[in-house]
């Protein structure tokens, strides 16, 4: 990037704090093409000065040393694709964290001034590539969350296919007389609204609905996968432009339930056979055809325990409610008790449960079912045990019925990958140990052959990546209905257990993602987190050694390979997180405003003093989504840290390089510190697993550093809540005098 | 182990429960702020947790057997913390009701007085009616001339002649109620100690009003309980000096007004009308203290204020009002007091005898606190 200006903004006690002159001759080092002070630069003509500067002196970039780039975001926004903007935090990370008027502020200011140069100096400016996207919305299964979806998306005006494959729509809902009350005042059960749903939505004509229908690949891009389904008319293909995933959920088999007896006689059901009954206003013995005198409920049948279900379905307390209601309602005089662990009735539905238990012959027993006695026709005993009544209790039954939880109807795509992989080297696998391990593989995962929903062609495999339980991986904190595939969102009870109400919010939810996923490819622009971001990674494939990192460390399943192993971009799928840039060896991959050559130049443009008697330097990556605006936050509660720190923002902890350290090593930097989200089972990475992904290639590099003979305690990795604001500068500080305590870097002044 | 034994639910608990108003019951969740809130409760076995979960499960027999129920003074702060607005207090009482009804002899009264709802005007009416009819077959039912002297009225004898074998009679079935109270109670879980010994520090701490006093939310009640109490025992004792002086010393009745008799008779009168007066206020100031009223509490309570209203207004009445007035207001007070002496073991009354009953065998069940200090 040629010919640069730089605006410094006195404003915000910028001015008083620091000294302005020197910041100029930093400016003037720099060869900066303007160099203009602005007592206030975020005002019209602050914003006019910029603008004009811009067109008197053909300046390609700009360094806006004012506030932290998540302030003024709406002043300072210029074409992109014309003019690079490099901001530089004075205010936060200077002037509001560290006392006006010293050497130390003055440095770091200086620092961060000739840092912010060097990075916009290697800056580009995205040339976006306009591509045709289809505005098609696909819907994968016509359950209340798939319906819902269509009917959202529908109705902000795509176009909608709704591919089911049963005969009928509606899942579970189908034909059920009854719903969990979702209304004031929620205290009896409602008619079912669905066969309005899928009226509405058989009249829309905006809508193609395929029965009886099954995927059969999806390839390309968001905004451009080409799609193929097989209906009872043929193969079908089409093109659509993002996708919505809610196949739902099946129940738990409950003949795995053993010890609750449900093969041993069928007066022992399950829920769902009780709402089959109820559906048609029965309630009997299956045994003997006669009504029974009293129903006992086992609530968490086989769910929170390890040996079966580990997790919470989260509906099957409000549907034995409910089932309970309609008993009481329709077969006036049958007893029902409700043997549960915890009553779990989250929001309004707590009004439904006291309701019910105030029905005459309803009883609520807490305690643990050790077992279900009874054989064939015979009579039933449930045996609990840790009942409030202080004792074991038997309790005879007439008909028993199992709350089974729910399983999601989700394949696990890493693994249908790791079986296909297996499987071929268990064929082609050069040495007889390689394919008897492949073979070993394969026989694990056996289970997971041919359950293929959406047959993606995503070189990381045909479906969403799952998490343990089976659901698919989901930032759950920020972005529900997220899934590790730009452009497939997931919806209802194949994303996690939840009730019908939830799950046509889910399917809202996850329609109103899609059709947002439509609108930024239309303008060429990232999906957040980095919405409206117009630059795509550039990679230079004619130094690429196919070590196949990139692709496999990519969470969002954005390369493909080909046959050689040379990946294969598909910029739409991309999330521009840096992940790839950061795992590549050879430091091939670049953006347009990041890169490895711009971190490394600011690393390589801050003074480090070389006499060892002088102040140390360290070093701060701070990941752009929780880290940084924490330290905004701090700063803006005017905390203090050390002045050695240079902080760098980077988009994720997962787009460090390795070679940065290096660099910041050798030139003499005491030590490191990086500070990244969350990871792990409640992983708050914004990516997935750049966070992750970074802890693993540092534990590896601490190795490297004990082998050169300079502390592992040098490289310090953090993780870092947007809400901890008030521990970051505790954390720059202790890292600070610890690394006094080591002493300074032994490579300084090499 | 042994195999867990077989448990009911029993619905036809659970139905007279709600017949009586509690119904409250089964939206306890056992999260037992009642028990921790409860200043009576006992830290090794709090109340009323545990018996609303025996109400739901209609476990009668837990229940009778278990002397918590007749520890609660019904404060009703349970039935204020209660998330659920369960009312244990409310169950409390209907729980105790229930007790004593079903600890009733013979059982048909208990459950006459049980359904007073229904049957208060023969509980009432009857007694007075039976006045009547002894004052008419006698040919006493006329006022007599002169100052009155309600002994001319209704002589001594005849009265003697009901109470008598009346107290004999309640007597008899308090202790036959008393006795399958005690033999239910803990269980068969053993006691020890003589019952007499342990009687006394119970009668004592009836008598002060202690336990009341450890219930910081039931104090606003205690002192007009407590008056109520002495008001009811003065009236006793007046009584039996009065048989006393009546026949042993041959003592001309109207007693005069400076008589010690006749003070221990009016102070005692005026503890019943103060005490009353004080429980009535706070009755009617204090609603979600306490609780809601039952046709059973609701009559024992108006046949008590029946009979201190009448007793003052007859002894008032002597002097200021008519001699025909006073005279049926006489008789209307020997019906209530009359049907405050049979309704004693199937009333609210009876708490009387199951709560001291049920403190003494707390006192011969646990073992005696370390000394303090």
């Amino acid at each position: 990037m040629e010919r640069l200006g730089v605006f410094l903004c006195t404003g915000c006690g910028i001015g008083q704090a620091l000294n302005l002159e020197g910041l100029g001759a930093v400016a003037k080092e720099l060869r900066a093409a303007a160099c203009i002070t602005h007592p206030c630069l975020c005002a019209p003509e602050g914003v006019e000065a910029i603008r004009s500067a811009l067109a008197g002196d053909e300046l390609g970039g700009i360094l806006l040393a004012a506030c932290s780039p998540r302030a003024k975001q709406a002043e300072f926004r210029f074409d992109p694709t014309r003019v690079a903007v490099e901001r530089v935090s004075l205010r936060e990370h200077v002037v509001w964290s560290h006392p006006a008027g010293e050497e130390d502020t003055q440095l770091l200011a200086e620092d961060l001034l000739r840092m912010g140069m060097v990075r916009l100096a290697k800056m580009t400016t995205p040339k976006p590539q306009v591509e045709a996207i289809e505005r098609t919305v696909l819907v994968v299964g016509g359950g209340v969350a798939g319906l819902e979806a269509a009917r959202a998306a529908a109705g902000a005006g795509h176009p909608v296919v709704l591919v089911e494959a049963q005969e009928r729509l509606g899942g579970h809902l189908a034909g059920l007389r009854h719903l969990v009350p979702e209304r004031p005042p929620y205290d009896a059960p409602h008619p079912n609204r669905l066969p309005e749903l899928i009226a509405d939505l058989l009249a829309h004509p905006q809508v193609r609905i395929f029965t009886s229908s099954q995927l059969r690949g999806i390839a390309g891009q968001p905004g451009q996968f080409r799609v193929e389904v097989e209906t009872p008319q043929g193969m079908q293909s089409f093109a659509v432009g993002a996708i919505v995933q809610a196949t739902g959920a099946h129940p738990y088999e409950a003949p795995k339930l053993s010890h609750l007896g449900y093969s041993h006689s069928p007066n022992i059901m399950t829920s769902h056979e009780l709402e089959a009954m109820l559906r048609d206003g029965i309630l009997r013995r299956p045994s003997d055809l006669r009504p029974p005198q009293r129903v006992v409920f086992i609530q968490c049948a086989g769910s929170r325990d390890p040996q079966h279900l580990a997790y919470c379905s989260a509906e099957c307390c409000a549907t034995t409610l409910k089932q309970v209601a309609v008993i009481h309602r329709e077969f006036p005089g049958v007893e029902t008790v409700v043997l549960y662990r915890d009553m779990r009735t989250p929001g309004q539905l707590e009004r439904f449960y006291q309701a019910v238990q105030e029905q005459p012959g309803s009883l609520f027993a807490r305690g643990e079912v050790e077992r279900v006695e009874g054989n064939g026709a015979g009579p039933l005993t449930v045996y609990l045990k840790d009942s409030l009544l202080g004792n074991a209790v038997a309790l005879p039954a007439d008909l028993v019925v199992l709350a089974v939880g729910m399983v999601p109807n989700a394949a696990d795509g890493e693994a249908i990958r790791a079986l296909h992989d297996a499987e071929r080297r268990a064929a082609t696998g050069e040495s007889e140990t390689q394919r008897a391990e492949a073979r070993k593989v394969v026989e694990q995962l056996a289970a997971h052959e041919g359950t293929e929903i959406l047959h993606l062609d995503y070189r990381q495999g045909p479906d969403l990546p799952a998490l343990k339980y089976g659901f698919p991986d989901s930032h759950f904190i920020c972005f529900p209905y997220e899934t590790r595939r730009t452009g497939i969102y997931a919806a209802g009870t194949m994303r996690a257990p939840m009730d019908a109400a939830q799950a046509a919010e889910d399917g809202w939810g996850a329609a109103m993602k899609a059709v947002q996923c439509v609108a930024a490819l239309s303008r060429g622009e990232a999906v957040h987190p980095r919405s409206g971001d117009l630059g795509i990674p550039d990679f230079f494939l004619q130094r690429c050694t196919q070590c196949k990192r990139c692709t496999e460390e990519c969470p969002f399943g954005t390369l493909n390979e080909d046959a050689k192993g040379t990946p294969q971009l598909n910029p739409l799928r991309c999330r521009r997180c840096g992940i790839c840039m950061g795992a590549c060896p050879e430091r091939i991959i670049s953006f347009p405003d990041y890169s490895v050559d711009g971190v490394a130049s600011m690393i390589k443009a801050m003074s480090v003093p070389e006499d060892v008697e002088e102040k140390p330097r360290i070093v701060a990556l701070l990941c752009e989504n929780d880290a940084l605006p924490a330290l905004d936050v701090a700063a803006s509660q005017r905390r203090r840290w050390n002045p050695w720190v240079r902080v760098i923002p980077i988009r994720c902890l997962g787009s460090t390089n390795i070679v940065w350290i290096a660099d910041a090593l050798s030139r003499g930097i005491d030590g490191m510190v990086l500070i990244g989200c969350r990871y792990g089972d409640d992983y708050q990475c914004h990516y997935v697993r750049g966070s992750e992904l970074a802890h693993t290639r540092l534990g590896n590099v601490q190795e490297t550093l004990q082998r050169l003979a300079l502390e592992p305690e040098r490289i310090k990795v953090v993780e870092l809540a947007h809400d901890e604001y008030g521990r970051i500068p505790e954390i720059l500080d202790e890292f600070a005098t610890d690394l006094e305590k080591l002493g300074p870097s032994p490579l300084k002044g090499f | 182990m042994a195999a867990p034994s077989a448990i009911l639910p029993s619905t036809a608990f659970s139905e007279e429960l709600r017949r009586r108003g509690g119904a409250t019951a089964a939206r306890c969740y056992q999260c037992a702020t009642c028990s921790g809130v409860c200043e009576l409760a006992p830290e090794d076995s709090p109340f009323p947790r545990r018996q609303m979960l025996w109400a739901q499960w209609g476990l009668a027999d837990r229940l009778a057997a278990h002397p918590a129920v007749w520890l609660c003074y019904q404060c009703n702060d349970c039935t204020q913390r209660c998330p659920r607005d369960a009312r244990p207090g409310d169950v409390l009482q209907i729980l105790r009701a229930l007790a004593i009804e079903g600890l009733a002899f013979p059982r048909v009264l208990g459950q006459l007085v049980g359904r007073a709802a229904t049957t208060w005007p023969i509980l009432i009416g009857a007694p007075i009616l039976f006045w009547i009819v002894l004052l008419a077959s006698t040919g006493l039912l006329s006022v007599p001339k002169g100052t009155l002297v309600y002994g001319d009225f209704v002589p001594h004898w005849l009265i003697y002649s009901v109470f008598f074998p009346v107290a004999g009679w309640v007597m008899y079935a308090s202790w036959v109620s008393g006795r399958g109270f005690w033999n239910l109670l803990g269980d068969g879980s053993p006691r020890s100690g003589s019952f007499l010994l342990h009687l006394l520090p119970v009668l004592t701490e009836i008598a002060t009003h202690k336990r009341f006093a450890s219930c910081e939310a039931a104090r606003p009640r205690r002192l007009g309980h407590l008056l109520l109490l002495w008001g009811f025992v003065g009236a006793a004792i007046t009584s039996g000096l009065l048989v006393v002086a009546l026949y042993g010393f041959h003592t001309e009745l109207p007693l005069p007004l400076e008589h010690p008799f006749k003070i221990l008779g009016n102070v005692s009168g005026v503890l019943l009308v103060v005490g009353g007066v004080l429980l009535v206020r706070n009755r009617l100031t204090d609603g979600e203290r306490t609780g809601t009223s039952t046709a059973f509490d609701t009559f024992f309570l108006t046949v008590v204020l029946a009979v201190i209203a009448t007793g003052v207004l007859s002894e008032v009445g002597r002097f200021a009002f008519p001699a025909e007035l006073a005279c049926a207001l006489y008789v209307v007070h020997l019906g209530v007091v009359l049907s405050l002496f049979l309704t004693f073991p199937y009333s609210k009354f009876a708490h009387l005898l199951y709560r001291t009953l049920a403190l003494v065998h707390g006192r011969m069940t646990t073992p005696p606190a370390p000394a303090e200090g």
